[in-house]
């Protein structure tokens, strides 16, 4: 830019030099040219004072402004051998090495889902993972919401401009998991299916409630499948998962692609149901939601409800490492704090 | 959803005690938040007499009242005749009248679950109080603070309110989202049904309930008029005028009923509705005659049409709104004149000075209730109600029994027909079902004379042949379509904690691992063995992270209903939400030590709204991201050299041990090729191109791995010594991770440095590759070489070349090599590569 007075365009065109810029990096906003302006201004008419005193500032301004420009550009940044394993003149002890293992960390949540999935394979469940944005189809459509239902409010879902959701809930998978195991089904194999996955609530965050967590969904179907297998099932990975005996409990409950629907309740792994700060004093904990699959969730899938059923269940994985570690706000999961990571 | 167990037990027999209620409940009907016993809240309050009232001779809006509480409180004050000075502020205190009073000691009930304020004998202008005479609001019986609660029925002095009000009383409060295909529990009548059926009894509905009643007579003292414009939205619309009521307070009974599961009584007409709508599920609303003639210009008429789109209305909250042709209204001709099945409208709002009214008890089709509920954010009782869908039958039998409360209770009295307007109902079909089918959906061996009685129990209407049902739905139910309706209510009525538990049957075929699943656990185990550290971000990242990343927002997936702009974009790729975490790292103090370096990592999804698969939802990119930093202070002691080798040294550790084998190509060389990838186009934006590489395989891009761009560095505050790398995580899936094997040469190996001086514009690569077809081509029979990097040189007097040394370690199969034939494989590598580069062997 120009300035007024031959004074400050005097300084400004010796200041504005790119090699005096790099030399003098951010001590040019304090270079000796300055001075004498100064010491001008000082002697100035009022009126001429705050114009003259408002083009030096105008001045910095323009030299701050180079010199965050240089720094982010990129035209000084000197190109390397991508294809060395080494930079030039590195002393051989000080090329690059890995960290020490003690420093290493793997996510709470993932090293307790590797847990949970394990049992699941070894009871013989597949394992398929969710995805992170679905349709109006997958996540309610096809699990028997009808469209504008008010069953849905039960989910505070995120939408997206597009009109596409973030899953509230890895049920979104069942409609594909169905599908897949149409055939396998009429060949005389069960579907046995879990689905991990992130899930999104659009709600306010607390210490009990994140917009985001991790849900593991099963799904059973065979011939002959009833409550019954659905309760036991359930307990026996509960009592691998804690390797202890457990009670279950079975709440009634509602939702459109499950009937019957239920809470499942487990007694408490922490103090065998004496009560606990983890349970509330109750001896009970709430873990998720399961039932018997919807006979329309199944036509949907093109599965003759009349010759197969099946069940469905879903729970959260950040539910059961927080009661396991006593962790305090869920938040700290998402929070990328090595002080918290590291402790894992 | 509060309900009272004495109203419960108005209509079902309850022999259980409340923890055994509680627990039943819990297991056969739904979750229970909580229940409270609000019998501890008026413990020691009782009806007075007050038998003398004088005013304070020190303050004139002050009473000195004598009170006779039947000698029933102990340890109070007392004066000859046995009577209890208690001092009123209240206007309307009379001597004569019935007053609760609240003895010193005891609690204000309306504090009772704040901070409990306890009375004691105090003095007030110098006169004694002991305790207080109560206002309803005082007691927890409503908003009324205006003077004392006035008592309509008699009492003997000393009656304590607990009996007078059936205050000894447990509230239950039911989680109402296993309700949403039961309407008829959204009342009463339903929760006392199904109270009766899991307790194995028999329920029976009051008299007045039922589907078809015959119509009272009327003097036909009114006229109305009800037009129905839109009934595809108001299946059904009942409607009547009552005369001559008189507006008063609803007996302190019903009051006390409302208030105490969260409903303000307001006045006697008013309370009915919603004491009938509490009871039935089934709202009401009760609109004022004359102002409806008024506003309809001469008669009484309402119509139930579409909004109009812009037109205004004014809510009993006082919330003025602009309808639109989506909401139903209740009108006038000239006007709207309640939101229907949300609220009512103020111009025909029931007051004191109200002298004929009209009931409105309608059913209103419940997608359009919610939509204009979630449109206005408006959330009523009625709302709630209507938006489980009442069933259309029950409507008459709720209008009249309204109409009997509002004939005793307001001395009203029926003004016109009801009005019904072209109601009609088609019968269902039934649900046919075996008791093999129940049995075999649960797992049970129910014999058909259970299932029928469990069924009768809660008056479903059972059909039967042998062992053959069929079920008609009661008319109070809306939710018994299919089978499995009927599979579930005899499971959960007879308890599923019946059900025998054993699992299913199971082919000893392995179920298949998940090969991303699988892939993603083993590279955690692979980076935290060296030193790294998973994190986990979120999926959505604010549009400012965008920017600061140089991605472009405009192909990002938005969410248009974020509850905070920290979640507005679907991420477009990983490394942007790790460099976010960087810096917050480094200034806490995570580590004891003062080296503060470390390696994050994240396996995770991003999306853009670009690329799609094949079911046109946006494509899912499963990368591994990774970031190493360093402070300045760690950078220079610990590391030398640009940081882009430990992120490298990092990445090539990962693809060897997966075998995943991919060419580096510098990015500022290839950029152009991936303008067709808005994945890779965005992914690599972060990323400084002359200080970065391209992972190809079989020429497709991969990942990237590099140093960021400085403006990047700059807004992120990323320490200089920053470099990390993004890779798709396909690469590492459909890798052969089995390891590799060579025999081990059993003669000794040799070592041999060679050093290169080359042109320094020569990469390493290209030399490295060189060398090593060479001496493929070139080498002894049977033998086997493996190579390492010694250093490479750079003298500062000569910036236009380079040194490189590499240690050669060469073996043979069969025999002791000689140093003479490594030097004469060393001399052929040196002068062919002085023909090809013009190195020259140092």
């Amino acid at each position: 830019m120009n300035y007024s007075y031959p004074e400050i365009q005097d300084v400004a065109s010796k200041l504005k030099d790119k090699d005096r810029i790099t030399k003098d990096g951010k001590s040019i906003l304090r270079a000796p040219e300055f001075n004498p302006l100064f010491s001008q201004l000082r002697e100035m008419d009022p009126d001429n004072r705050s114009k003259f005193g408002k083009e030096i500032n105008e001045l910095k301004n323009e030299l701050e402004a180079i010199l965050e420009d240089m720094a982010n550009s990129s035209a000084d940044v000197q190109q390397i051998d991508i294809s060395a394993p080494t930079d030039i003149n590195v002393s051989p002890e000080k090329h690059p090495k890995l960290l020490s293992s003690i420093y290493g960390s793997k996510h709470p949540l993932m090293v307790e889902l590797d847990k949970v999935l394990g049992i699941f394979y070894r009871m013989g469940f597949s394992a398929v993972e969710s995805r992170q944005i679905d349709d109006d189809y997958h996540m309610f459509e096809s699990l028997n919401f009808p469209e504008g239902h008010p069953a849905r409010d039960d989910f505070d879902t995120f939408m997206t401009k597009d009109g596409l959701i973030a899953p509230a809930q890895t049920s979104t998978m069942q409609n594909r998991i169905l599908k897949a195991g149409k055939e396998d089904l009429e060949n005389g194999n069960p579907i046995a299916v879990v689905v991990p996955g992130r899930v999104f609530r659009n709600e306010d965050v607390d210490a009990r409630h994140g917009h985001t967590f991790y849900q593991l969904e099963g799904i059973y179907v065979s011939k002959g499948v009833n409550t019954g297998h659905l309760i036991s099932t359930f307990k026996t990975f509960l009592e691998e998962y804690y390797g202890q005996k457990m009670e279950l409990k079975l709440q009634p409950f509602y939702f459109p692609f499950t009937e019957p629907s239920f809470e499942f309740v487990l007694s408490c792994p922490f103090c065998q149901k004496k009560g606990c700060n983890i349970c509330s004093q109750s001896g009970w904990i709430e873990l998720g939601g399961c039932g018997m699959i919807h006979p329309n969730v199944l036509k949907m899938a093109g599965i003759d409800s009349e010759e197969y059923t099946g069940f469905a269940w879903g729970f959260g994985i950040d539910r059961l490492v927080m009661m396991k570690y006593g962790i305090e706000d869920i938040r700290h999961f998402m929070s990328g704090k090595i002080e918290f990571l590291r402790q894992f | 959803m509060k309900i009272s167990l004495n109203w419960i037990k108005e209509f079902a027999d309850v022999d259980l005690t409340i923890d055994e209620l509680i627990s039943k409940i819990g297991t056969q009907l739904g979750a229970v938040e909580e229940y409270e016993y609000i019998g501890d809240k008026y413990k020691g309050i009782v009806i007075v007499k007050v038998v003398e009232c004088l005013k304070h001779e020190q303050a004139d809006k002050l009473n000195v009242c004598k009170i006779d509480d039947g000698g029933l409180v102990k340890d109070v004050e007392r004066d000859s005749n046995g009577l209890i000075q208690v001092v009123c502020g209240a206007p309307n205190v009379v001597q004569g009248m019935l007053a609760v009073w609240i003895p010193p000691k005891s609690i204000v009930p309306s504090t009772f679950n704040k901070e409990k304020f306890v009375l004691e004998a105090r003095e007030l202008r110098g006169v004694v109080s002991n305790g207080m005479l109560a206002s309803p609001k005082e007691l927890d019986f409503g908003d009324s603070h205006e003077g004392l609660l006035e008592i309509d029925e008699e009492f003997n002095p000393g009656t304590t309110v607990i009996d007078a009000f059936k205050l000894d009383d447990y509230i239950i409060d039911l989680e109402n989202k296993m309700f949403t295909h039961r309407p008829d529990c959204f009342g009463v009548l339903g929760i006392a049904r199904e109270i009766s059926g899991i307790q194995d009894k028999q329920f029976v509905s009051p008299q007045w309930y039922k589907e078809n009643v015959e119509k009272p007579l009327t003097d036909g003292a009114l006229e109305l008029m009800v037009s129905n414009h839109a009934p595809e939205l108001v299946p059904r619309l009942v409607a009547y005028a009552v005369s001559d009521v008189e507006i008063k307070p609803s007996p302190i009974l019903m009051q006390t009923m409302l208030s105490r599961i969260g409903i303000r009584p307001i006045n006697n007409i008013v309370d009915i509705t919603n004491y009938m709508m509490t009871l039935t599920g089934q709202p009401l609303h009760a609109y004022d005659y004359d102002k409806v003639v008024l506003s309809n210009g001469g008669k009484a008429e309402i119509i139930a049409r579409r909004g109009v789109e812009g037109e205004k209305l004014t809510l009993l909250s006082g919330k003025e709104i602009s309808l639109k042709e989506s909401d139903i209204v209740i009108a006038t001709k000239n006007e709207a004149i309640g939101l229907a099945g949300v609220m009512g409208g103020v111009s025909t709002e029931v007051d004191e000075n109200t002298k004929n009214i009209i009931i409105e008890c309608a059913n209103f089709d419940m997608y359009t209730i919610r939509r204009t509920s979630m449109e206005y954010g408006l959330f009523t009782d009625a709302v709630t109600r209507f938006t489980k869908g009442q069933s259309k039958r029950q409507n008459i039998a709720v209008a009249f029994k309204t109409l009997e409360l509002i004939q005793n209770l307001s001395k009203g009295k029926l003004a016109s027909e009801i009005l019904d307007n072209n109601y009609n109902y088609h019968e269902t079909e039934g649900v046919s079902i075996s008791t093999d089918f129940i049995n075999s959906r649960l797992g049970m061996k129910l014999t058909s004379d259970e299932i029928q009685e469990i069924l009768n129990n809660v008056e479903i209407i059972v059909e039967r042949e042998g062992d053959n049902f069929k079920i008609s739905e009661p008319f109070w139910r809306t939710d018994i379509e299919i089978k499995e309706d009927i599979v579930e209510e005899v499971g959960r009525l007879n308890g599923y904690f019946k059900l025998p538990q054993e699992l299913p049957f199971r082919q000893i075929k392995p179920s298949q691992k998940s090969n991303q699943l699988d892939t993603a656990f083993k590279i955690r185990d692979l980076l935290s063995a060296a030193g790294a550290n998973e994190i986990l971000s979120h999926s959505f990242v604010h549009g400012d992270l965008l920017k600061k990343s140089h991605q472009d927002s405009k192909l990002a997936i938005e969410l248009n209903n974020a509850i905070s702009p920290d979640l507005q974009f679907y991420r477009l790729s990983i490394t942007p939400s790790i460099l976010d975490s960087i810096y917050a790292n480094l200034r806490s103090d995570y580590s004891e030590s003062d080296n503060k370096s470390f390696a994050l990592f994240e396996i995770g999804k991003s999306h853009n709204n670009v690329e799609k698969n094949e079911e046109n939802l946006p494509l899912e990119h499963a990368t591994l991201g990774f970031v190493f930093s360093a402070d300045s202070k760690t950078a220079k002691k610990h590391y030398e050299g640009a940081a882009y080798y430990q992120a490298k040294e990092y990445l090539a550790y990962l693809l060897e041990k997966l075998n995943s084998p991919v060419i580096f190509v510098p990015l500022h060389e290839s950029k152009d090729q991936l303008k067709d990838d808005k994945w890779f186009e965005q992914a690599i934006e972060p990323f400084e191109a002359k200080r970065s590489a391209l992972l190809m395989v079989d020429n497709n891009p991969v990942g990237v791995v590099g140093e960021y761009k400085n403006s990047v560095k700059t807004s992120l505050k990323l320490p200089d010594f920053t470099a990390g790398f993004e890779v798709k995580m396909s690469v590492f899936e459909n890798s052969n991770s089995d390891s590799s094997y060579s025999p081990m040469p059993k003669f000794p190996k040799i070592h041999q440095d060679i050093c290169l001086r080359v042109d320094s514009e020569i990469t390493y690569g290209k030399i490295f590759n060189r060398i090593w077809q060479i001496i493929e081509d070139e080498k002894p029979k049977n033998t086997f070489f493996t190579s390492k990097l010694v250093d490479i040189y750079q003298k500062c007097d000569d910036l236009d070349h380079k040194q490189i040394t590499f240690r050669l370690t060469i073996s043979a199969f069969d025999r002791t090599l000689t140093t003479d034939s490594v030097n004469e494989l060393l001399d052929k590598v040196a002068s062919i590569l002085e023909k090809e580069i013009n190195s020259s062997r140092i």
